[in-house]
């Protein structure tokens, strides 16, 4: 078995545990169909390009990247675990290279990036499934987002792991990472109704980003725009995932 | 044959030379032990084996393979148990084993055999469910230990890993260390505060101080060479006061009172001190309930290299 897929089977086994997965199911399925729905009678529709969309039915689309970004955020901090624990100096004194190490966190991200996406359609499905507009590209497109949103947000959590040794530290770096990526975001609401202020903001924000292409996939709304934001989202992923894999490098020990 | 050669090797971190030009050659099949005080360069000198930083200068060549240009083909080769503790807090002591054994590429009923092997070795089968977060640090450290012998290799490093063990577990470990390397043949580099383990253990120390090698060899022939000076202790059952007096005229010896009164002679002319001090005792009509020759241990030598070596360099 090559070392790289070695590592990601460890690194599946050690991040999937009772905790994480409640974490990852309960917590959307709650917002979807608690807040989704309780919020219905204060967001009626929210319109999103040329369709006209149900408050659910749009906060179960943003969950998805909501949960990508949630899932990769927990799962890049395996680098922050593995320094905390030991195990960084356990592994690079064994068979293993750091471009090893560095691809196979990439790759555990991914992993749990696409189930967290695939988990999370399945269970919005019913919520948004009267707007569903599929067309060829609505499948590459959520693949592409569950992808390029793990590598971004988990080179974002491999940034903070290497930066910052104390426990404190790191938390609360990235629950302040968390609480802006989830909620200065159109993961929720949309743009159009906040504050202008407010809504320049949300594009600042990746996520933002991240569920308008997801959305325009699931809704068939694909337009010059979401294209554009494709490529700042490829584009600010490889600059992140760049910067992550330099400071691993130089990581010591 | 060699195992580990090093020649001229340095190591600094900003202005702070850890290591400082050492030499040492280790051969195949023995425990090498590698002795020093806190912050003499030992786990320095085990990072830079085993490839996890690099040299200023200086050649390092591990099981006849140049660590600078084939480090990943060291590390397959190799056995690392660092200092540090090193675990997955969420897995249980066997799932721990298991997994390591599967990163090392280890077939799944060969890491199956082996981990029971290993539970039963390090008398971890009781609390093989457990999770490693929940484990005492004794006890961790001997997962650690135990995980290493997951997989095959021809040299093993251990950093301090009796750290946290009780006396037993000491004992056992060091046992278990001995019984691998007569049955396969291995090496192991080993690094210790506690001496007696390393007189149990080793077959050649090298003590290290201030990131210079002072000295190597067996334990015996490091006896021989810097444990000439004797303990000898003599018990009587006089006056601490006039024991004073009337030995004032001898040197090398301290007396201390306990239930009688102990001279202590320390000396490299223990012997002739011995005879004097005797020759008093027996005009002065004092008699010797207890006389005791306390063999030279390789503490006293340890501190003896040591601190002629900071005296040295003071």
């Amino acid at each position: 078995m090559h070392p790289i897929i070695r590592l990601v089977n460890r690194n599946i086994t050690i991040s999937i545990n009772p905790g994480f997965l409640i974490w990852q199911v309960i917590f959307p399925l709650i917002y979807i169909f608690v807040a989704g729905f309780a919020y219905t009678s204060l967001i009626d529709n929210v319109s999103f390009g040329n369709k006209s969309l149900t408050y659910p039915a749009f906060l179960a689309s943003g969950m998805i990247g909501f949960n990508i970004m949630n899932s990769t955020l927990v799962s890049g901090i395996i680098i922050w675990n593995d320094r905390r624990h030991g195990m960084f100096e356990q592994i690079m004194s064994g068979p293993f290279t750091r471009s090893h190490y560095i691809i196979s966190n990439i790759v555990t991200i991914a992993i749990v990036g696409l189930i967290s996406a695939g988990l999370i359609t399945a269970v919005g499905y019913p919520v948004f499934f009267e707007s569903v507009e599929f067309t060829l590209i609505t499948i590459p497109l959520i693949i592409f987002c569950s992808i390029t949103g793990a590598i971004l947000f988990g080179s974002i959590a491999s940034i903070i792991s290497t930066r910052i040794r104390s426990s404190e530290g790191f938390n609360v770096i990235i629950n302040t990472a968390f609480l802006f990526f989830a909620f200065v975001s159109t993961a929720f609401y949309p743009a159009s109704g906040a504050p202008q202020p407010l809504a320049t903001i949300f594009y600042l924000n990746p996520l933002t980003y991240l569920v308008d292409i997801i959305r325009a996939g699931i809704f068939g709304t694909i337009t010059e725009f979401i294209i554009m934001e494709m490529i700042v989202l490829a584009v600010l992923a490889s600059i992140l995932f760049i910067i992550a894999t330099k400071l691993l490098t130089k990581l010591d020990f | 044959m060699s195992c580990i050669e090093i020649h001229a090797l340095s190591k600094s971190y900003n202005s702070v030379v850890a290591v400082d030009a050492i030499d040492l050659n280790v051969k195949s099949g023995q425990v090498f032990g590698f002795l020093g005080p806190n912050g003499a360069g030992k786990s320095t000198v085990i990072k830079l084996l085993t490839t996890l930083i690099q040299p200023n200068n200086g050649t390092i060549s591990v099981l006849g393979i140049n660590a600078l240009e084939e480090p990943l083909e060291i590390r397959k080769k190799i056995g690392v148990v660092l200092q540090q503790p090193s675990y997955e807090p969420t897995l249980s002591v066997e799932k721990s084993l298991e997994k390591y054994g599967m990163m090392w590429n280890i077939d799944k009923k060969t890491r199956k055999k082996r981990t029971e092997q290993l539970l039963e070795s390090f008398e971890l089968t009781e609390i093989r469910k457990k999770n490693m977060e929940d484990l005492s640090i004794g006890q961790r450290r001997r997962v650690q230990v135990a995980r290493e012998f997951m997989h095959d290799m021809d040299l093993l490093f251990l950093d301090e890993p009796t750290v946290g063990l009780d006396p037993s577990a000491r004992r056992k470990l060091l046992d278990f260390l001995k019984n691998k390397v007569k049955e396969t043949g291995m090496t192991i580099f080993y690094t210790t505060h506690v001496l007696t383990e390393a007189e149990y253990l080793c077959d050649n120390i090298a003590i290290i101080n201030n990131g210079k090698i002072i000295t190597v060899d067996s334990p015996n022939e490091l006896k021989k060479r810097f444990g000439n000076e004797k303990t000898i202790k003599i018990h009587v059952s006089v006056d601490i006061k006039k024991l004073e007096t009337i030995l004032q005229e001898i040197p090398d010896y301290k007396i201390e009172q306990d239930d009688g009164t102990t001279i202590t002679i320390q000396s490299t002319n223990s012997e002739i001190v011995l005879m004097n001090i005797l020759k008093i005792l027996n005009h002065n009509n004092i008699t010797v309930n207890d006389l005791s020759a306390l063999p030279t241990n390789l503490e006293e030598i340890f501190l003896k290299v040591v601190s002629d070596s900071d005296a040295s360099n003071n």
